[in-house]
This record gives C-alpha cells, sequence and structure tokens, in this order.
C-alpha cells in the first residue's frame, strides 16, 4: 500500500437528478478510498437508491461529476459502468432462477468456445468466485434452488466476476435470516481486506456500526452529514437521517386502548400452514410488525385482507367472527390493506386521482339500476383530496404523475372513504420523501385516536420504534414476541426477528 | 399543453390521412372509366386455377365484343364476399353481371337484387328459380354421369368409391355427385334425386358409395382428408375428385401410400397435375368441362344484352357447354389444346381459339 | 376522444376520395349496403370489446357465429321447432359459451388466447357435425319475420310513411342502440367502472373489493350474446350458411375494428364511437377498393396497412404526450 491508495477511487460531486414532479437528487456528493467501507444511509426516499442506479449506468444524472482514479467518467451505460469497475448489487436480486448459478454469473458474457458457450470454462471460474465468497453450493446449482442469503452472494460473486473495484450492495441483509447476515458481514470484511471498495447500503444501523468506515447520510435528497469511524453511533445516525429528534417526528401520542376491534385466533396461512397464530389489536391502538423479509408479516395481512385464505383459524371483527375469502368480504367486515406494492395492488397508476379514491366507495355512489352518482363522488374525493393534502393538480390527474408519497396518500384516502375499523398497513411509508412520511404518521395517530385499529408492517427499525404502541415480531411465520412500548428497543426486536427465542421480553 | 399537442396530433392524422387518401386515388388513377364501353361483371364462386381460364375467355370476349369485363373471385366467405362484391358492381353501374352462385337456394334475396338491377345471367352453377335470363354451363348431372362411367371403366369388376368435392351447398357439385352415383348405381336418370352424404354408405350391384368428403376450399383439409381415406379404407378401389383441386391431392395421398394402381383415380377438371397424371395412367381419366368457354359466352351474351340484341340468348335459356372424357388417349391432344389457349391468350391475338366456336349454342351431348 | 377525432379524419377522407373517384359511390344504394356491413361489424365489434377492455381476447366469435347460423335453421327447419324455441335456444347457447370462457379464466385461471381458441375449433367443429357440412339457409318462410332484421327501416311498423327510412338499414338502429346501452354502462354505471379499473390493474381493484372474477365472466357473457345476437343478423342477411366456413375470420375484423378504436390489448382502455368508427372503416375501405377500381387481391393488404398506420400514430402520439408531459413537470419542479 503507499499513499495513493488513500486519495479517494470513486467521487461523486454534485449530482442532480430530477424526476417527473420531483428531485430525487439534490447537488449530492460522496467519495469512497480503495479498500474502505463506506455506509450510506438515510431514510426510503433519501435519494440513496437513485445515487446506486446513476452509479451503475442504469439511470443519468442531471448534473454534477463522477470521478474513478480521478479521471471523469461517463456511466452511460451498465457496460461503461462496469468498465470503470463498478458493479450494483440490487435491492431486488436480478437473477435468472431457471438458469444455473454459473450461467447467472457470466450472463450477457459468456466465454465462448468454437461459437458455442464454453461451460467448461464457466463452471471453473464460477467455482473460484464461489469460494472466494465462501458460498458452498456446485455452480451447476439452478438459481431457485437457494436460499435469498445464497442467491445475494451469487450476486456478489457475480459483481467480482467482472473484476469490481466499488462494490455497491443495496440493502443486501434486507431479506437474510441472521447466520447468513454475519456470513455476508463476514465476506464484505474480507473484501475490503483484500481492497476492494464497498459502499454499503443498509438500514440497519447496528450492521453499519460494525462495517463501516465513515457514514454518509443522505436525507431528501441531499447530503445530511458525515460522521467518521469514532463519530459512529445509533443517535448521531438517526438525527442525521430524520433531521430532527425523532420524537418530533414520529407523532405519537398516547392512545387509550379501546374495545378489541381485531382478534386471531389459530390463524394459519397456507405460506406458513404449520404456524398458528394467535394476537388481538383494540381500537385506537397501533400495532407494529417488525420481522426480517419473508418472516411472513405480508402473508399475515393478506390472509387479514382476504387476499389470500387462511388454511384455518377465526379472524373477528369487532367481536364478530368473519368469513374472509375475498377483499370484498374484508372490505364489508370493516378492514382496509395498504399493500407493500403500490403500483400493482394499491392504486392503477393509469387512472386519475378520482377514479382511484372513489374505487373502493364505488358501492356507496351507487344509484339505481348501478348508476354511478358523479356527483357524489366528486364531492366525497374534493374532501379527500383537501383533508390527506394530497399534492396533486386536480382530480382528473394520472396518479402516475403523482409522487411516491401522494399515490400512498390516493390510496389511504381510497379507505378513508369507506371508514374502515381496522387500517391494514405493509410498509407504509416505502418509497416515500420524508416530508409526506411525516404526515403519514401524523393520519396514523389521528386515526388512531378516532378509535381505528391500527396494525402495520415495517422493515424500517425507526418506524417501529417511532410509531407503535406495541410490536408484535415475527420470524419464519411466528410470532416470536410481543414487545409493550417500555420494552421496545432496536436489539429487543433484531433479536426476536432472527429466531433468538430465548431473549423473548414479556 | 393541450392546444400544442392537439396541433402534432393534427399534423400526424394530416398527413397520414393524405397519404391514404394519395395511395387510394394513386391506385385508381389508371382504371377510369370509359365510358363508352358497356361494363359487364364476371363473378366465380371461389379462386382456382379453373377460373382463372374463365377469366382468359371472359377477357378475350371482352376484347372482341369491345365491352368492359370485371372479374371477381369471392374468397373462403364465399357467400358474403359475393354479395359484397355484387352490391359494389351494382353500385357502381353495370350493364350485366354473369355469377356462379355458391347457395342458390338460398341467396334468392341477392339474385333478385341483382336482377332488378340489371341484367343477370348465372354460369357453371345454375339458380333456375331466380329471375336470370340464361344459364350458361354443363349440365352437371350427365357430367357426374360421365364421371360414373370413367369409374366403371377403371374398375369393370366393381368395388368401392371415396367422393371427394369442395362443398355440396352449390347445385352443381350436388348434381355431379348425384349423376356419379346414379351412373354407378345403374338407375334412370333423374336430376331431382338426391342421396344426404350423412345418410352412410350407399350399396349398389357391383358398386359402393363409401362417403362423400367436403372441405370447404381448404386445401389443408382437402388433403387432409384423402389421406384419412387412404389410410382407413384398406379396400378402397376408387377415389373420385369432383372439384379442380381434389384429384392432385388423391393422387398425392395414394402415391405416398404406395398404392398406385391398387386405389383407382378419377378426376374431374383438368388440373396440369391431374392431367399428367392421366398421361402417367396413375389417373384413370377426367371429366373436363369448358371453362375458357363459360367466360367467353358469358361476355358473349352480356355483350350482346347490353347492345339490345336478344337473340343471343337460346329459347330455353340455357347453353349448355358440353363436357368431356379425357383419357390416356386423347390426353395429349387435349393439353395441346390448352397449351394454344394460354399461349395465344397471353400473346393477346384477335384471333380467338377455335376451342371456342365448337359449341356457342349447340345442345350438350348427351342432354335428352 | 382524440384518437377517434383521428379515425373519424381517416374516415372522411377516405370516404372524400372515394366520392371523388366514382360518382357512383354516393348513391343511396351504395350508402345502404355500407352503413348496413358496417352496423353488423360494428355490433360484433361493440361485444369485443368488452372482453377487450378486461385485457382480455375472444377468437372464437367466428365459430360461435358460425355455429349460431347453422343451428338456427337445424332446429327450426331440420328439427321443427318453433321459431321461438330456435332463437331461445342460440341465445342460452350463447350465454352458456360465454359463461363458459369467463369460468374457466377467472377460475381456472386459463389465458382468454388458449381458451377461445380451443372454442374457435370447437364450435366450428360442432356446427359441421351438427348438419354434416349441409348449406343451411334462411330462405324458409319462418325467417322472413326476422329478416326485418336485415331490411330497411320503413319495414318497422310506423315507419312506412317516412321517406329517410327507406334508405336506413335496421341493423344501423340495432347499432346505435346497443352503442348507447353499452357506453352508458361502461361510463355511467360503477360495473364499467369496475371493468376498465380491472383491465387495467387487475390486482389493484380487486385489493378495492371489486369481485373481478364476476366482472370478467359478465364480459364474456355479454361478448358471446353479443357474437350470437350478431350472428344471428349476419346469417339472416346472408340467407346462405356454409358450416364451415361461415363467421371464419370475423374475430379477427372484430378484433381490428376495436384496436383501429382506440382499444389496447393490454386492457382498461376503449370507446364504443371508435369501435364503430374502427368497423366503419374498414367496410369504407373494402367498398373504396372496389368503387376505385384497386385490385381485389390487394384488398386484405390495404386494410392491414391501414390497421398498421393508425396504431403506429396512435403510439407516437402516445409517447409524444408523455415526453411533453415530463419536460413540463421538470421545468415546474425547477421553477
Amino acid at each position: 500500500m503507499n499513499a495513493s491508495d488513500n486519495a479517494p477511487l470513486l467521487v461523486v460531486e454534485g449530482v442532480t437528478k430530477r424526476f417527473p414532479g420531483v428531485t430525487a437528487l439534490d447537488k449530492v456528493s460522496l467519495s469512497v478510498s480503495k479498500g474502505e467501507v463506506l455506509a450510506l444511509i438515510g431514510e426510503n426516499g433519501a435519494g440513496k437508491s437513485t445515487l446506486m442506479k446513476i452509479l451503475a449506468g442504469v439511470q443519468r444524472p442531471d448534473e454534477g461529476a463522477i470521478r474513478v482514479d480521478g479521471r471523469d467518467v461517463s456511466l452511460d451505460s451498465v457496460q461503461s459502468a462496469q468498465a470503470s469497475g463498478i458493479a450494483l448489487i440490487h435491492q431486488e436480486l436480478n437473477l435468472s432462477g431457471n438458469l444455473s448459478v454459473a450461467a447467472n454469473m457470466f450472463l450477457g458474457r459468456e466465454p465462448l468456445r468454437f461459437g458455442l458457450i464454453d461451460t467448461h470454462k464457466i463452471q471453473q471460474e464460477a467455482a473460484l468466485l464461489l469460494e472466494r465468497v465462501g458460498l458452498d453450493v456446485s455452480p451447476e446449482t439452478i438459481v431457485d434452488a437457494l436460499s435469498i442469503g445464497q442467491q445475494q452472494l451469487v450476486e456478489i460473486a457475480r459483481a467480482l466476476s467482472v473484476d469490481a473495484r466499488v462494490l455497491i450492495m443495496d440493502e443486501p441483509t434486507s431479506s437474510l435470516s441472521q447466520h447468513e447476515t454475519e456470513r455476508l458481514m463476514e465476506v464484505v470484511k474480507d473484501l475490503r481486506s483484500r481492497g476492494v471498495s464497498i459502499i454499503y447500503i443498509s438500514h440497519r444501523l447496528g450492521e453499519v456500526k460494525e462495517l463501516a468506515d465513515r457514514v454518509t447520510v443522505f436525507r431528501d435528497g441531499k447530503n445530511a452529514g458525515d460522521l467518521q469511524r469514532d463519530e459512529i453511533n445509533h443517535d448521531r445516525m438517526v438525527r442525521l437521517m430524520v433531521g430532527r429528534d425523532i420524537s418530533q417526528f414520529y407523532a405519537r401520542t398516547p392512545h387509550q386502548p379501546g374495545d378489541i376491534a381485531l382478534e386471531v385466533q389459530g390463524l394459519r396461512s397456507s405460506s406458513h400452514p404449520a404456524c398458528e397464530l394467535n394476537f388481538r389489536v383494540r381500537a385506537h391502538e397501533i400495532v407494529g410488525i417488525a420481522g426480517l423479509v419473508g418472516a411472513g408479516r405480508t402473508e399475515l395481512l393478506e390472509v387479514l385482507f382476504g387476499v389470500e385464505e387462511a388454511a384455518s383459524g377465526t379472524v373477528s371483527i369487532g367481536g364478530r367472527e368473519v368469513a374472509l375469502r375475498s377483499p370484498l368480504d374484508a372490505i364489508q367486515a370493516g378492514v382496509a390493506l395498504v399493500p407493500e406494492n403500490r403500483k400493482q395492488q394499491g392504486i392503477i397508476l393509469e387512472m386519475s386521482v378520482r377514479t382511484n379514491i372513489g374505487l373502493a366507495g364505488l358501492r356507496q355512489h351507487r344509484k339505481k339500476a348501478g348508476f354511478l352518482n358523479q356527483g357524489q363522488e366528486a364531492r366525497d374525493v374534493a374532501t379527500m383530496i383537501e383533508r390527506l393534502r394530497i399534492k396533486t393538480p386536480d382530480e382528473h390527474q394520472v396518479t402516475q404523475y403523482l409522487s411516491g408519497g401522494n399515490q400512498q396518500k390516493v390510496v389511504l384516502g381510497k379507505w378513508l372513504a369507506i371508514e374502515p375499523k381496522v387500517l391494514l398497513l405493509d410498509e407504509p411509508t416505502r418509497g416515500i420523501d420524508v416530508g409526506a412520511k411525516q404526515e403519514i404518521y401524523r393520519l396514523m395517530d389521528e386515526l388512531a385516536k378516532k378509535g381505528v385499529a391500527i396494525l402495520f408492517v415495517s422493515s424500517e427499525m425507526e418506524e417501529i420504534l417511532g410509531m407503535s404502541d406495541r410490536t408484535l415480531v415475527m420470524h419464519e411465520g411466528r410470532i416470536t414476541g410481543e414487545l409493550l412500548r417500555d420494552q421496545l428497543s432496536e436489539e429487543a426486536v433484531m433479536q426476536l426477528a432472527t429466531g433468538r427465542l430465548e431473549a423473548v421480553a414479556s | 399543453m393541450s392546444t400544442k399537442l392537439s396541433r402534432v396530433c393534427g399534423v400526424c392524422g394530416i398527413v397520414g390521412i393524405t397519404c391514404i387518401g394519395l395511395i387510394l386515388v394513386g391506385c385508381s388513377g389508371n382504371r377510369t372509366e370509359e365510358s363508352s364501353q358497356p361494363k359487364v361483371a364476371y363473378i366465380t364462386n371461389g379462386i382456382a386455377s379453373f377460373w382463372n381460364y374463365a377469366e382468359r375467355g371472359a377477357k378475350d370476349a371482352a376484347e372482341e365484343f369491345d365491352v368492359n369485363v370485371n372479374v371477381q373471385m369471392p374468397g373462403t366467405n364465399a357467400v358474403e364476399d359475393q354479395k359484397r362484391m355484387c352490391q359494389d358492381l351494382l353500385a357502381q353501374g353495370i350493364d350485366g353481371m354473369a355469377i356462379s352462385p355458391v347457395d342458390p337456394d338460398n341467396q334468392g334475396d341477392l339474385l333478385a337484387e341483382i336482377a332488378q338491377r340489371t341484367r343477370l345471367i348465372t354460369h357453371d352453377s345454375d339458380a333456375p328459380e331466380s329471375d336470370r335470363l340464361c344459364y350458361i354451363g354443363m349440365n352437371n348431372y350427365t357430367a357426374g354421369r360421365m364421371c360414373g362411367q370413367l369409374v366403371k371403366e377403371a374398375m369393370p369388376e366393381g368395388g368401392s368409391v371415396m367422393i371427394f368435392v369442395g362443398r355440396l351447398g352449390q347445385a352443381n357439385s350436388r348434381l355431379r355427385r348425384q349423376g356419379m352415383i346414379d351412373e354407378l348405381m345403374d338407375r334412370e336418370p333423374d336430376e331431382n334425386r338426391y342421396d344426404e352424404p350423412s345418410a352412410g354408405e350407399i350399396k349398389g350391384e357391383k358398386y359402393t358409395i363409401l362417403d362423400t368428403r367436403t372441405d370447404g376450399f381448404d386445401f389443408g383439409k382437402a388433403k387432409a382428408q384423402a389421406q384419412d381415406a387412404v389410410a382407413k379404407y384398406d379396400d378402397l378401389g376408387c377415389m373420385v375428385g369432383l372439384f379442380v383441386y381434389n384429384p392432385p391431392f388423391i393422387l398425392d395421398a395414394v402415391r405416398e401410400a404406395d398404392k398406385l394402381g391398387k386405389i383407382k383415380i378419377v378426376a374431374f377438371d383438368e388440373d396440369e397435375k391431374s392431367l399428367q397424371g392421366i398421361k402417367d395412367k396413375e389417373i384413370y381419366g377426367t371429366v373436363v368441362q369448358n371453362p375458357y368457354k363459360y367466360g367467353y359466352e358469358s361476355v358473349r351474351v352480356l355483350a350482346g344484352l347490353a347492345r339490345g340484341d336478344n337473340s343471343v340468348i337460346p329459347e330455353n335459356k340455357i347453353l349448355y357447354i358440353p363436357a368431356r372424357q379425357i383419357r390416356n388417349d386423347n390426353v395429349d391432344e387435349f393439353r395441346a389444346e390448352l397449351d394454344r389457349l394460354s399461349s395465344e391468350a397471353s400473346a393477346d391475338t384477335d384471333n380467338p381459339p377455335d376451342a371456342k366456336n365448337d359449341a356457342s349454342t349447340e345442345k350438350s351431348v348427351t342432354e335428352s | 376522444m382524440k384518437k377517434n377525432l383521428g379515425i373519424l379524419g381517416i374516415l372522411l377522407v377516405v370516404f372524400v376520395a372515394t366520392a371523388i373517384g366514382n360518382s357512383n359511390f354516393l348513391t343511396a344504394y351504395n350508402m345502404f349496403n355500407l352503413l348496413e356491413r358496417a352496423s353488423l361489424y360494428g355490433i360484433i365489434g361493440i361485444g369485443v370489446a368488452f372482453v377487450i377492455i378486461t385485457g382480455g381476447i375472444d377468437l372464437s366469435i367466428g365459430s360461435l357465429i358460425g355455429l349460431v347460423a347453422t343451428l338456427l335453421p337445424f332446429l327450426v327447419l331440420d328439427l321443427s321447432l318453433p321459431l321461438a324455441v330456435g332463437l331461445i335456444a342460440i341465445f342460452a347457447l350463447s350465454l352458456c359459451v360465454g359463461l363458459t370462457h369467463g369460468v374457466l379464466i377467472t377460475r381456472l385461471k386459463l389465458q382468454p388466447f388458449v381458451v377461445t381458441l380451443c372454442g374457435l375449433m370447437i364450435y366450428r367443429g360442432i356446427a359441421r357435425w351438427v348438419v354434416s357440412d349441409k348449406t343451411m339457409g334462411y330462405g324458409n318462410e319462418v325467417f322472413s319475420g326476422l329478416k326485418v332484421l336485415v331490411g330497411n327501416m320503413s319495414q318497422l311498423p310506423g315507419m312506412s310513411g317516412v321517406s329517410w327510412a327507406k334508405h336506413v338499414p335496421v341493423a344501423f338502429l340495432i347499432l346505435l342502440v346497443l352503442g348507447v346501452i353499452s357506453s352508458v354502462f361502461l361510463n355511467k354505471t360503477i360495473y364499467g367502472r369496475y371493468l376498465l379499473a380491472l383491465g387495467r390493474n387487475e390486482q389493484a381493484a380487486r385489493f378495492s373489493g371489486i369481485n373481478t372474477s364476476l366482472m370478467i365472466v359478465l364480459a364474456y357473457v355479454i361478448c358471446s350474446l353479443i357474437s350470437g345476437f350478431g350472428g344471428l343478423l349476419f346469417a339472416l342477411d346472408y340467407g346462405s350458411i356454409q358450416p364451415d366456413s361461415f363467421g371464419n375470420f370475423y374475430e379477427l375484423y372484430a378484433i381490428a375494428a376495436a384496436v383501429l378504436g382506440g382499444c389496447s390489448l393490454r386492457g382498461g382502455e376503449g370507446s364504443i364511437v371508435g369501435i364503430i368508427l374502427g368497423a366503419a372503416l374498414m367496410r369504407l375501405l373494402m367498398n373504396s377498393i372496389s368503387m376505385l377500381g384497386i385490385d381485389d387481391q390487394l384488398e386484405p393488404a390495404v386494410i392491414g396497412i391501414v390497421i398498421l398506420l393508425g396504431v403506429i400514430v396512435d403510439e407516437l402520439v402516445k409517447r409524444f404526450a408523455a415526453r411533453r408531459r415530463a419536460i413540463k413537470q421538470a421545468r415546474e419542479v425547477g421553477a
């Protein structure tokens, strides 16, 4: 190692990126040196993913410069980013599940022999790379047969196969088990010692604390601050991320729990038929469900909303047992769901704000013979736009062109129009900006105050810590623990979420 | 924004539309009417090489008698196409129309509509109930019997027979089939007899009609049906193809099954492959119509009528063009005649081929 | 709406060009024929539009038309059933066909393309088998009352004295009534809204408490019923039915009309006016080709080219609109 090693390998300076309706990045900068792990943190919608896409050559910046080894580079394609030594490991895995591990690693740049794919060479090189990331599977294994954590390692191996000097890892541990997470951290440390620079994006502040040499924080598409190794601690990171003390950001007021609004007994979902779920949510109560991706949280909400039928068990709403065979049943029982996948399940992107908000309430706007009471619909929608402060030119705006936060408010508006007794929210603030986030928290609080029972799933620790009156933690389909307000801490949640049952409180 | 957008839409629209307009007018530019000539139309009942000879005859006659003829051939939805073609021609205003109706019994409305608006004659397939002024064609029943004679010659000791035909809706194919069946069953001639194809086998003393297969002018199906029949009946004696395209498919099927000679083939019409088959002694013989003359005579009659000459119509309003039997001994002669016909026609000679001078008003040979 | 203007423009230009090219084009006789054909095809176009709006497709229309057209004379003439029974039977059959398609698509999650493609073959086969390929006809007296449906309006009760009625086909009146009902259904009732919503994003619609399966079944039932009715009209108009070919390709004409008229095969989009204009344009083109003396053989190619042009222009306009919107919003944000 010589002095030049300390010079930044990758420098991002003053990068700006605008999308219709939103400025995703506003003159952001960061740098990473050789063999350094830079943690990039920020709330959802802070612009991390956008910057990563720019670095990977998927999107082009509107302004700003990117330098590798002190030279300006133009990253206008994935190929040019790869040529500059930058590789991105996506949040959503980009593997073809039907192909083998080796085939995936060399997809698009297969070595040829006599015009045919040189399978032998691929297998050999793949085996070497797999060894480097400590993944003990045959290169011929079909990717679908691997766990999510193993697939993540395949992605890393693939990045290494293109001789990446800068490896960008976007939420690599969000779907991993504790064991897999530890393994991944080892791999990251190993790569660092070999001189690979890593930009590590994560919500898990614990991991960040363990891994990062330096932390860069984004907020609202801007640089919010940097922390050096010795400055890294939980409170500082959170303060930089949310821009104020947490207590102000999460607008939670104490609620007095009322009658039981939702009672689940002996419920088994078809995705985890071995696990029986029992819990209740009272009116005026906000209950968070924490856990890793794949812990069965979304599946639970889908059962409660009638999307998937329960394998067994009963669900009672307001003391009355209900059969939930379709979303229609659930809605008629007073249950509403703000789904995780907003664009697929929450709204109809190509349709107007009015149509979307009106959709669930159409039955109430029906006149004789199924004719639509358009006047009533228009009035209701206008009220909702005002109440939720949805930023839209008018009610006829196509929802596609709204920002994520406003789209989410449209989803909420659709449900508030039918006044549900139980509101289910799945990752309610995913992909929306800080301002809209705060409004959604305020709204959750307001609804709880009015007597709605709220059950929300979140992978954001801060959100769970900030909003829930009570937290249920799930691991591999079962509820591994229940944490009251005063028992709630990141460590307690993580232990339950990774299945360390011995640490169960209460 | 919306004003600018709509302006661009408008421009795109206008450009596209103008192109279409120009194309339409451009295509039609060289075909504007020559008003002095009478305009007549010749409508077939499908698309086939048979009708190409007829078209040639129609065009030759058009030149000779100084009329403008519009030949149109309907596709697979023949009834619908005929209706549309006829209506469009009527709308353009024509002086006469010759049509081979697909289903004369049920196309009464259309034939009445044509007869009301112009001079209507039928060719190839007659519609005696309609107000047609004249029918030009062969007597299909008689031709069918001629075909039956060929089957008897090919298979004198008797045997089983399969019939293949495009459609049975039209009178010509029905009569043709019936004539053949009656000949094989040695019945008295009776054009009104009809054996339902669904009735199953028809057994005579020496000959058995196993089945009649229709294909609706679907060539793929025609071929498959011929192959299936060869495969299905081990003891099949003779296969008869009643529409021009049937015999070649039958020949292929028999050849593929290596049963040449074992299964006799009798053809109808003069497809080149059928004629070659006769020359090679793979097909016993065929009954040929004279499509050239259908076209030629139709236009000649229409031209006369358009000029007010009603003498072109014979008294019984039927102008039979006789059919002929072609066997190995006269196939070369017949082919030479066809060659002469097409080469002379394509060379645009003024001399009409002599084939068309022989029978303009004479009655069919076997017509009683 | 803009799209409808575009197709209306093409329609007008072709109309005017043909009128200039051949003075006989504008005769009452030709106009009547044209209007009648456009109406018949427009009617089945409306049927398939319901299915296309849900993001599905119905390839069986032509065969169903063939089956219905074959069965009615078979029931009434060959089996000597009363006409009313025959009519009830063919409509019940159409309803069952739609119901079967819908249930297979929603319950078994089969792809509409596959289900209706099989339907295309099945109904054709049944039609041919029932009557052994025999040509069926509507020449019989029994049907003369029904033939009013494909006649002119002066044959309607109380219309005999009206001078213009003679020049307007009854089929056009049927098209108008059906068009208005369908338009109102799609745009003014919650069920129409449901159809459009689920066509765009079935999951989101289901998550909004819409019984999407029921609505999809309904769309297929409507489509088959209208097809069956259209089949009856076609049969009455042409009079002669070849079971093996009657109705061939009608589904493609109907789908083409719907696409020309602004339906997206991805679902969630479609206007009844557009479909009627689309059907009219295709019939007009066929008539123009004949009127202008363009080679008959070119006809399918010309129609194909016009549909392709229409779709290309539509796509370009859409892209242009999207780009403009993006630029405008970026500017607003920047300001």
